[in-house]
């Protein structure tokens, strides 16, 4: 049985060759993630091992129970840094103070934009420096810079560098060195670093406390690293901690690695996803090829074969066939794991070297999975093919398609099903919201599976629809009524492209309604037409001097002007959004706030207003009183709550006066709402404000639409990433689909040469199949586009009550895919429609 | 046995519809090469009803594709009508095929997916026309398949698929019909249906039909015998009798020992 199943598979080499590219695609895409994410996590660890090199125990201060912005208050005091230094276990010390800090180029506007810019104390020791030119900082006043930063803020030795952190002001430094990093790097992951003398580190990054970000202590002759952190322990104030260099390294390592492996996932979702559509196409090969070789099983069945040696011999193909595949694919996938962590590490890690890891999960997850997903994929049409009776040897073939009516019945139930669970879901029959949600969303993936059966069933109907599209060719006429010929086929073909349309128009959708609901949301709340304000995606929050909020009323036009300071407090021991304004009534007003409870206008220092929805959560009301600890206050302050805003996504969130600003993380505004006044052209105050605002590199002027493409340009990003879970279905699907044409036009050899005798030309076969070919593939487009729609719509009504309040639909990427969709069609036609048109007539027609 | 016999009165007319001169086609190359045809020279003439008869191997399969334009000659040259098709390129042989010629093939060959009708007008429909529908009419009626017309072709019997097939060749009135083993596949009832059909289409429409067979008693339905032997005409039979067919057939084959199959 072996030889003969080598021997079939040698006969049909370039369809199982087309087959397998599915399966490599879903191994190599496992393989590859696989490799990529042990690669550049061993890649990080041999950079995280160079760091603090020779230390033995690393002190640093306790961790910040909330957000990250809350550090600035939390350093290692200088007591516990002389403690240290005077004990007699310790041989060396180095500090390390650093945060992100604000330094102006050479063009007047701030360096860097997604890479942060570091502050550091020259003499840290935490990553190995090497100086290329000049020294380093020997006074205040003076800067060593990282050739990175050179390079990007157009500045060189002698050159003056402005640079200010959130709390201090712009000082201008004279770069007195330039260095880089061991291996000749320029850079560390892309950010630029400026090295000052550890006073004005500290004036940076802790408002010049005497305080340090890290503390690398070196062992004493014959001290071990357990003996040392035992005997720093009583050296340690309560704001600090210690753990040895190597546990340093291994929490360094283990943060990369959950960080890492989100792209690991990212990859191997996609790997399953090219498996998951490969069933498809492998079990529509297998399908085609047994009902190729029906006279050829019959015969064996008729000398004898059993039911179980036919079972055997087309698992036999698929096993061969799965290995072969996955073998290939994890070679390929190794290879792509290691070229993309060398991409890795050049554009994102900047190391030097890199180490490519092919953990034994690679080899073994693709392998299982390849050619688990053949052997199961084949089962279904090997049962099948073991039920061909002996007696088809003898009979003419006459190839009479199965009848559709047991899956047409089973996906209508199957739809039904998951209908009904969506009904109850978004009508809230269930206890509770969240397992309302549940139901909806498991009945919106029942409906998707149901729709996949019925496939077949509607693909007479939408393929007749389409058809009329070609009604004016008869070529054009033949291909859709060979399109709709075979229900079965073309469904399974179909789906292929169907499963990835689905996924990412109802992916889409979802984003779009998002999308629009917050521009729905921001445009009937929000009074303020313009904004000032810098990017969202800087990593030091862009702010202006406050100072400049009296020239911008003074601005022809301008209504009502009112600058906005933030801040992430703790009030009554949870984190909060904490505004403050010299204008809290017209802030409110601006953002559509409107005041249920006490009132707005007077609120005074110790007084605070909040919205309903966050005074519900701390169980307080008016008159009551709150504690409230700033980002950069030492200690806590009692407010009194004046006034209840009524909830309203904008403007929800803790109001006091700008007494307490300089305690804010941030202590000077973000933003600023601008009311232009009714009348005025909002054009001419733009441009006023523009010029206004010349001298703050740090913020624009900006409309709506400006602001709102900020905030939502996640969504943005989020729907390009799916599409290319599309452009992988889309290989897929061509595969799915040459391998389907291949076949009609080797089964309608005979009808192809005789409509070629009777005077069919080769462009007219060549049209015919491409009909085909665009049909099928326009359907499984259609379906899945419509399918989508419905899914996305179905999420967006279960998600509205979370404020998904408007429908949209991605017209503009539907019109894509359909374009897509054709040019799948047109792709898959090429191959089969050359095989068609190059039909041999004589060989095609001649009976023997 | 008379060697020709002399051309029937209603034969007399000058023209020949197909003329094939000097003919040479071989297979293959070196040892390996099979000649299919040695220097045939034959005419059809029009609204006649010739059958083409000879063993396996004879030829006479490679004949009716040279003359229909489906198969290219070494040698030797084809007119269909005034046309020489000789040298055509496939474009120019697709629209001759088209314009000019009908065929019926022994397995029918309907496109399953059309109805009667439907495949009746294919040729029409490919040359992006529609067949005169007074003529369609007659073929039709004349055939017997106007209750038919809507069926597909899984839905017909053997016989009412090939008068199916019968009407599409003759639908575009082509200057000849090739019919290959039109009855091949049919039993005899049905046989007899179609042979009466295309007999009348010769003796009321003034058809041209050309007919490879090895079935004696099809054969007499035609108005001449063509006997192909080894690639050579070996004999031409004026107004066939299933008789005289097997007499004439096992005369040759006597003398051609290595004739196979001769039913």
């Amino acid at each position: 049985m072996l030889r003969a199943a080598l021997k079939g598979m040698a006969a049909r080499k370039a369809r199982l060759a087309l087959t397998s590219i599915a399966v490599v695609l879903g191994a190599a895409f496992i393989a590859a993630a696989l490799v990529l994410t042990a690669s550049i996590q061993s890649t990080v660890a041999d950079l995280n091992g160079d760091s603090y090199t020779g230390a033995d125990v690393i002190v640093q201060p306790v961790e910040p129970e909330t957000s990250a912005e809350r550090h600035v208050r939390d350093g290692v005091a200088a007591s516990t840094l002389a403690a240290i230094e005077a004990d007699e276990d310790v041989a060396a010390v180095s500090t390390t103070v650093t945060w992100m800090v604000n330094a102006i180029g050479d063009d007047g506007k701030i360096v860097g934009g997604l890479s942060p810019t570091l502050a550091i104390n020259w003499g840290d020791e935490s990553v190995e420096r090497e100086l290329r030119e000049g020294r380093g900082p020997e006074a205040d006043g003076e800067v060593a810079v990282s050739a990175q930063f050179a390079a990007d803020a157009g500045l060189g030795l002698g050159d003056d560098v402005t640079a200010y952190s959130l709390s201090s002001d712009k000082t201008a430094y004279e770069i007195v060195g330039v260095y880089g990093y061991a291996g000749g790097r320029d850079s560390l992951s892309g950010a630029t670093e400026l090295a000052f003398t550890t006073p004005d580190a500290q004036r940076l990054v802790f408002d010049g406390q005497d305080v340090y970000t890290a503390v690398a202590v070196t062992a004493a002759e014959g001290v071990d690293a357990d003996t040392l952190l035992a005997a720093i322990g009583d050296d340690l104030g309560p704001e600090s901690q210690a753990m040895t260099w190597d546990d340093y390294i291994a929490e360094a390592n283990a943060e990369n690695a959950k960080a890492t492996s989100i792209v690991g996932y990212f990859l191997l979702g996609f790997g399953l996803i090219a498996v998951f559509v490969s069933v498809f196409l492998i079990a529509n090969t297998f399908t085609i090829v047994i009902a190729g070789r029906l006279k050829e099983i019959a015969m064996m069945r008729a000398i004898g074969a059993s039911r179980g040696q036919i079972i055997r011999s087309v698992l036999t193909e698929a096993v061969l066939l799965g290995t072969g595949a996955s073998i290939v694919g994890t070679g390929l996938g190794i290879a792509a794991g290691a070229g993309l962590t060398s991409l890795v590490a050049d554009n994102l890690l900047d190391t030097a070297t890199t180490n490519v890891t092919v953990p034994l999960s690679a080899p073994l997850a693709a392998l299982a999975v390849g050619i688990g997903v053949t052997v199961l994929s084949a089962l279904v049409p090997a049962m099948r093919a073991s039920r061909i009776p002996p007696v088809e040897a003898m009979r003419e073939a006459v190839k009479s398609d199965k009848p559709i009516v047991a899956l047409t019945v089973t996906g209508a139930l199957v739809t039904l099903a998951g209908a009904a669970a969506i009904a109850l879901g978004l009508n809230g029959v269930f206890d509770g919201d969240r397992t309302n949600l549940v139901a909806t969303a498991a009945g919106a993936g029942v409906v998707f599976i149901g729709v996949s059966l019925l496939t077949a069933w509607l693909s007479k109907p939408v393929v007749s629809l389409l058809g009329t599209v070609w009604a004016w060719s008869f070529a054009g006429r033949l291909g859709r009524l060979n399109a709709s010929r075979n229900p079965r086929r073309t469904a399974v073909t179909a789906a292929a492209l169907m499963i990835g349309v689905t996924l990412v128009t109802a992916t889409a959708t979802l984003l779009t309604s998002v999308k629009e609901s917050l521009n729905a949301q921001f445009e009937s709340t929000v009074k303020a037409e313009l904004f000032i304000t810098g990017p969202l995606t800087s990593t030091v929050p862009a702010t202006f001097d406050p100072a400049l909020m009296d020239e911008v009323r003074a601005v022809d036009g301008v209504g009502t002007a009112v600058e906005l300071y933030r801040d992430i407090t703790l009030i009554d021991g949870t984190e909060q959004s904490v505004y403050a304004s010299t204008d809290l009534f017209g802030a409110v007003d601006q953002f559509g706030g409107e005041v249920v409870e006490g009132s707005m206008d007077d609120v005074g220092d110790g007084e605070i207003a909040v919205n309903q929805w966050s005074a519900d959560q701390l169980g307080v009301g008016v008159g009551d009183t709150v504690a409230a600890t700033f980002s950069r206050g030492e200690e806590a302050h009692e407010f009194t709550l004046a006034a209840i805003l009524a909830d309203n996504e904008e403007s929800d969130g803790w109001y006091v006066t700008t007494a307490y600003t300089d305690e804010f993380y941030t202590p000077k505004p973000t933003l600023a709402l601008v009311d232009v006044a009714d009348g005025a052209d909002v054009e001419a105050v733009t441009g006023d404000l523009e010029t206004l605002l010349a001298g703050e590199p740090e913020v624009s002027v900006q409309n709506h639409e400006d602001y709102l493409a900020q905030l939502t340009v996640f969504f943005d990003y989020a729907i390009i990433a799916i599409q290319l879970l599309l452009a992988l279905a889309m290989i897929v699907a061509v595969i799915g689909v040459i391998n389907t044409l291949v076949l009609s036009v080797l089964e309608r050899t005979r009808e192809l040469g005789m409509l070629r005798a009777i005077g069919m030309t080769r462009g007219q076969s060549t049209r015919m199949v491409t009909v085909e070919s665009v049909t099928i593939a326009l359907f499984g487009a259609l379906l899945g586009i419509g399918t989508g729609l419905g899914l996305g719509w179905v999420l967006q009504l279960a998600l509205a009550d979370s404020g998904i309040g408007e429908f949209a639909v991605p017209t503009a990427l539907i019109a894509a895919y359909l374009g897509a969709a054709v040019l799948v069609g047109l792709l898959a036609a090429i191959a089969p429609a050359v095989r068609a048109s190059k039909v041999n007539i004589l060989g095609a027609i001649s009976y023997e | 046995m008379p060697l020709a016999t002399p051309p029937a009165p209603h034969l007399t007319r000058t023209r020949a519809a197909v003329t094939a001169t000097g003919l040479w086609r071989a297979y293959g190359s070196g040892e390996a090469q099979v000649v299919a045809l040695r220097d045939v020279s034959v005419e059809f003439a029009s609204g006649a009803f010739t059958a083409i008869m000879g063993p396996s191997g004879s030829g006479k399969s490679t004949l009716m594709h040279c003359l229909a334009g489906l198969d290219t000659t070494d040698r030797g040259t084809v007119n269909i009508g005034d046309a020489t098709i000789t040298g055509l390129g496939d474009k120019a042989l697709t629209r001759l095929r088209r314009d000019k010629i009908g065929f019926i093939f022994q397995q029918f060959n309907l496109l399953p997916t059309l109805t009667a009708e439907e495949n009746i007008q294919l040729p029409a429909s490919i040359a992006g026309a529609k067949a005169d529908p007074e003529w369609l009419r007659r073929v039709i009626d004349t055939l017997d398949l106007r209750d038919r017309l809507t069926h597909k072709p899984t839905e017909l019997s053997g016989g009412q698929q090939q008068r199916v097939a019968c009407a599409r060749a003759l639908a575009t009135r082509p200057e000849v019909v090739f019919a290959d083993e039109p009855t091949g596949n049919l039993d005899t009832r049905s046989s007899g249906e179609v042979l009466r059909f295309l007999r009348k289409s010769v003796d009321d429409f003034g058809q041209t039909i050309v007919m490879v067979t090895h079935d004696p008693s099809a054969a007499a339905y035609a108005d001449r015998v063509v006997f192909l032997a080894d690639g050579q005409i070996v004999h031409d039979l004026r107004e066939p009798t299933a008789d005289t067919v097997i007499d004439t057939m096992r005369g040759f084959e006597n003398r051609v020992p290595l004739a196979g199959e001769a039913r």
